[in-house]
């Protein structure tokens, strides 16, 4: 994930007007204008231009372009090789975010019991998220390298009981795991913050009551998260949808046999390696919606949600 | 604490000390297969415990990859990532919270909407315009026939050009075209009591010096939180540098990274490659551990 | 008059470290090649020889790591007008340079410069490659080769396979025998089409495509030969019976190596690798060169010259061209063809030149036997339509396309039969894309 996705709720019906303001016409204008100016060469005309670029055909060497309607949306959609892209890329978005959501949940819950060191445990937990995808996806990569790696004891028992580079079962999990990796870090810190944020007086009160830890975490901590999880989830496949990149450029190029030919992937490579430049821009055109949805969603059914204090 | 359960407890402590490990297992593996030769590293069954090569496969990778180069080219983008971000999104926070202007709301949307779409899936186009960062202005110019116009009266045929391949601003500008940060300016800016704000015009304090005395000095937090964030958002990109970057030379840490494996034929020397992903992700790493505090502020900011 | 602002915002602080502004007394020019290991290391040797030769011209080589990276950078870069003057093209590339119109053809390039080129005395299978249909070259043959087959004569020898075997039968039969001893790999294989599908039609004088391969224009159809699809059926029945192993680079260990350090005994790829196989053998690994197997009954053709040439892009300042010319007139001197023959499996490609390496007695020594074998391989029959070469477009994305069918099919997702029609329709698909891309436009 990228910091960029990293905001929460922006408070669209808060007071944006405040009552003490200065009132110089121009400078508000001088002050901003450096922040448009960025956001419209690099991402208002880019984003135009693969509307344009999706209806028409671009000659690789730039010789030339032609308008072609919604050719290039129908070859997409009639490609059984982009609905395969758009099955691992579910696969991969749903397996790892249940894997880190999961996962960090239950440390989060762990972790907030305070117990001894609980300050060291978070440093101990948190780091993941300052790797690279391209660095923790060499190492995975390695990690699980038919050869070298940890299951090649398996290969020397029976041959080819694991292989990422032959078999797409093994590749994707490789991919998965590496992602879940990843993203743990990020859903404990938030986790962890959705759990503080819970009045100790709710737990306090619950623990007088006679109610044992396992029986507030269940009963009254994971109910209060909700919200959370739900903003994680949104974030999470979001993020696996985009920020894949990266991994699956280093692990697997796409492979074995399109078995994790994430659509992001499949993007740069008919784009840049295929020079298929219009397809690619027709198949961005479609994961924007992917994502407009996904950030509609988040703003309207889980932010909302979100105001439970 | 709440009350004490010595069995839940030390329960708790395996489980967290499990995940612990669980989550260095990689990494631990990565370090032991840079400590051995290209014989040990290749090993059935894999190697647990170090052996006595870990400072010549370092040295071997960083001259490989003319990390040298690199380093100093990863850390000028995300210095100049960090640095550029926080400045444009203070400004522009600052001049949506504290003025009252006309299409004030338009602005904000229109900065707000570029969180939705990440770089990756306007990668296409976002390239082209790296070529020639001024081509929407030329483009703009040529539409509305002022291209046309100039010529006619000033003789001077125009023709922007500002090439950004393989260039440090190539690399950092199109990363600066979201709105991260301003959104966690406008956050805090708005904790800002409105007394404030009516005590610097009292003082006869113009905005710029409001500004500087009082908001910059505030926002200390706010800003390292941001800056450990973008940092490390910076330093791990990957796609935009691999294509904005064709001369090897320019390369960028990650980059020379994902060169170290070989594409063609012969076995990849792993515990040279696993030296060079150690050494590619230490910046972040140190930043992440160093800055623990500011670090999760940061990405938790807006829940406060 | 003409206005440009980049050198103004070249000015703004932000552009800094492009390109070093210093002042160049020799005129710098630009080299991309595609080549990487072992066959990089020599193409830098070429740029560092030629540098030293004169005091005129720099050339500045980059390693762009694959062919496919070669081509897609350049193009990139060409639309962002920050191209190199040369470019190191594979062979399957040429249709795409071809129709970009965007070179200067070499012939134009030499004569303008002032250099006078021997144009006939390219071997022919090699020269028509790049050359128009009036055989014009546009471009110049650098470094060529074939496909071959590598064996380990010493494990072979062992279940009486005295010399290379030449059908696919005895192939089968030498291998079948070796498994019987309890050798893991008697065969590897892996996903790359040129040595296991180009090669194979070419050598059985069966057609890629319609259209002569595409030579007669950009409305080629990809066909799936009847003896090729036989035969893809018979690799994976073979792989299911343990005389197969699929050996790539992605699953940590490509075809070269695995060959040279003994675990496998044989394979088909470039006669490039000779030397380098050469410096990694194993020790006492016994291994020779054979040329591809055929299927009984069938007459050999010609295999297909592989490798890239040398491509001069337009959009360049004049000053370059003269040292691109200066490198093009240095690298086809003979002690320079001499070079690359003896520092890489690659063959010569001029007449004189093979002539020449032959009577210095170069394939008798112990380190070159077998590299004759391409050059036979390449010369036994005069090229056919099918046997020439190919002129498809986006053919980089078809090898890609071939590689994925071929890696479904061997992990059992799909039939072989399946994953030859997939492979069929997509590529026509390509093709036609291709071909409405470039429409109304004919090949040189």
């Amino acid at each position: 994930m990228t910091g960029a996705r990293g905001f929460r709720r922006i408070d669209g019906e808060e007071n944006l007007e405040r009552r003490a303001t200065f009132r110089t016409p121009l400078l508000p204008w001088l002050l901003v204008l450096p922040q448009l100016l960025i956001i419209f060469v690099f991402f208002y005309w880019p984003t135009g231009e693969a509307f344009v670029w999706a209806f028409t055909l671009e000659q690789p060497w730039g010789g030339g372009r032609e308008w072609v309607g919604w050719q290039n949306f129908f070859e997409v959609f009639n490609s059984a090789h982009y609905w395969s892209s758009v099955k691992v890329s579910i696969v991969y978005a749903v397996g790892t975010s249940i894997l880190a959501i999961g996962a960090a949940l239950l440390l989060a819950l762990f972790v907030d019991r305070e117990v001894r060191g609980s300050r060291h445990w978070r440093v101990a937990l948190i780091w993941p998220y300052a790797i690279a995808a391209p660095a923790i996806g060499m190492i995975f990569r390695f990690v699980f390298d038919a050869r070298a790696g940890i299951f090649s004891v398996l290969n020397t028992i029976s041959p080819n009981a694991w292989d990422p580079s032959l078999n797409g079962t093994h590749a994707m999990l490789m991919l998965i795991l590496a992602g879940a990796w990843q993203l743990v870090a990020y859903n404990f810190v938030f986790f962890l913050a959705g759990l503080q944020s819970i009045p100790r007086a709710l737990t306090e009160a619950a623990a007088m009551d006679g109610a044992g830890p396992m029986r507030r975490m269940r009963d009254i901590q994971v109910p209060l998260l909700a919200p959370t999880f739900f903003f994680l989830l949104v974030i999470n496949l979001t993020d696996s949808f985009t920020n894949s990149f990266g991994l699956v450029d280093i692990m697997t190029a796409g492979g074995p046999a399109r078995a994790t030919d994430l659509m992001v992937y499949k993007i740069y490579a008919d784009g840049f390696k295929g020079l298929d430049y219009s397809g690619a821009a027709a198949q961005s055109i479609v994961l924007m919606g992917l994502m407009v949805l996904l950030t509609f969603v988040q703003f309207r059914f889980v932010e909302r949600k979100m105001h439970y204090r | 604490m709440v009350e004490r359960r010595p069995l839940l407890d030390l329960f708790t402590h395996f489980l967290l000390l499990l995940s612990a490990v669980a989550l260095l297992v990689p990494v631990w593996l990565a370090f032991v297969a840079a400590t051995h030769d290209i014989a040990g590293v290749n090993r059935v069954p894999i190697n647990w415990l170090p052996g006595p090569h870990f400072f010549d496969n370092l040295s071997e990778a960083w001259t490989r990859g003319g990390f040298a180069s690199r380093f100093m080219t990863s850390l000028v983008v995300a210095i100049g990532v960090t640095a550029g971000k926080i400045v444009l999104a203070m400004l522009a926070a600052f001049a949506i919270v504290f003025f009252h202007w006309r299409l004030r709301l338009v602005v904000f949307w229109l900065i707000f909407i570029t969180l939705m779409l990440p770089l990756e899936v306007r990668i296409v186009p976002t390239y082209a315009v790296a070529a020639n960062a001024l081509r929407p202005f030329q483009a703009i110019l040529d539409v509305t026939g002022l291209t046309w116009l100039i010529q006619m009266v000033a003789g001077i045929q125009v023709d922007l050009q500002w090439r950004l391949l393989n260039s440090t601003a190539g690399l950092i500008l199109p990363l600066i075209a979201t709105a991260t940060g301003t959104f966690l300016y406008r956050q805090f800016f708005l904790t800002i009591p409105e007394e404030l704000v009516e005590a610097a015009k009292m003082d006869g304090a113009g905005p710029l010096r409001f500004l500087r005395d009082v908001l910059v000095p505030l926002s200390g937090t706010t800003m390292a939180a941001l800056a450990t964030i973008l940092f490390v958002y910076a330093w791990n990109q990957y796609l935009w540098p691999l294509l904005v970057t064709t001369e090897p030379e320019r390369a960028t840490v990650m980059v020379q990274l994902s060169r170290m494996v070989p594409r063609g034929d012969g076995a990849p020397e792993w515990n040279i490659v696993m030296a060079g992903a150690l050494l590619a992700m230490l910046p972040p790493l140190a930043i992440v551990i160093l800055m623990q505090r500011w670090f999760v502020r940061g990405l938790v900011q807006t829940e406060k | 008059m003409k206005f440009k602002i980049a050198a103004l915002a070249a000015g703004l602080a932000l552009s800094f470290g492009a390109h070093d502004a210093e002042a160049q007394t020799r005129t710098r020019f630009t080299w991309w090649y595609g080549l990487s290991g072992q066959l990089g290391e020599v193409m830098e040797s070429y740029c560092k020889n030629f540098n030293a030769s004169q005091n005129e011209f720099e050339i500045v080589c980059t390693n762009q790591n694959s062919y496919d990276r070669a081509l897609q950078n350049t193009i990139a870069a060409f639309r962002a007008g920050e191209h190199p003057t040369m470019v190191q093209v594979y062979d399957v590339g040429t249709t795409d340079l071809m129709l970009s119109g965007q070179y200067l053809p070499a012939r134009q390039l030499m004569s303008e410069n002032g250099y006078s080129v021997q144009w006939d005395n390219y071997i022919s299978s090699v020269g028509n490659y790049y050359a128009t249909s009036k055989g014009e070259m546009l471009s110049f043959p650098f470094n060529s080769s074939t496909a071959v087959m590598y064996w380990n004569a010493g494990a072979y020898r062992a279940v009486g396979q005295e010399k290379p075997p030449e059908t696919w039968e005895e192939v089968e039969k030498a291998a079948r025998a070796l498994k019987a001893q309890g050798h893991a790999c008697p065969i590897a294989i892996d996903f790359d089409s040129w040595q296991h599908w180009e090669q194979f039609n070419a050598i059985h004088n069966l057609p890629m495509a319609t259209q002569q391969n595409g030579f007669g224009g950009l409305n080629a159809e990809l066909q799936i030969a009847p003896l090729f699809r036989r035969h893809a059926n018979n690799l994976i029945a073979w792989q299911k019976e343990g005389l197969i192993q699929i050996r790539t680079p992605q699953g940590g260990r490509g075809l070269a190596d695995s060959f040279a350090q003994g675990e496998c005994a044989m394979m088909m790829a470039s006669i490039a690798n000779h030397v380098a196989i050469g410096r990694t053998a194993k020790a006492d690994l016994q291994w020779s060169v054979g040329m591809l197997p055929l299927y009984a009954g069938h007459n050999r053709t010609n295999s297909m010259v592989g490798g890239a040439s040398l491509w001069v892009l337009k959009g360049r300042p004049a000053a370059e061209y003269k040292g691109a010319a200066a490198f093009l007139a240095f690298i086809a001197k003979p002690e320079q063809e001499q070079f690359m023959v003896s520092n890489t499996g690659y063959i010569p490609v001029t007449r004189t030149g093979f002539e020449s390496i032959k009577a210095s007695g170069f394939y008798d020594q112990p380190q070159n036997r077998g590299r004759e074998v391409a050059m036979t391989s390449l010369l036994v029959t005069e090229p056919t339509e099918n046997s020439r070469g190919l002129r498809l477009g986006n053919f980089t994305q078809i090898r890609a396309l071939y590689a994925n069918e071929m890696a479904a099919a061997f992990s059992g997702q799909k039939t072989m039969d399946q994953a030859l029609n997939d492979l069929q329709a997509e590529s026509n698909r390509l093709l036609r894309r291709f071909e409405q891309t470039y429409r109304g436009r004919q090949l040189p």
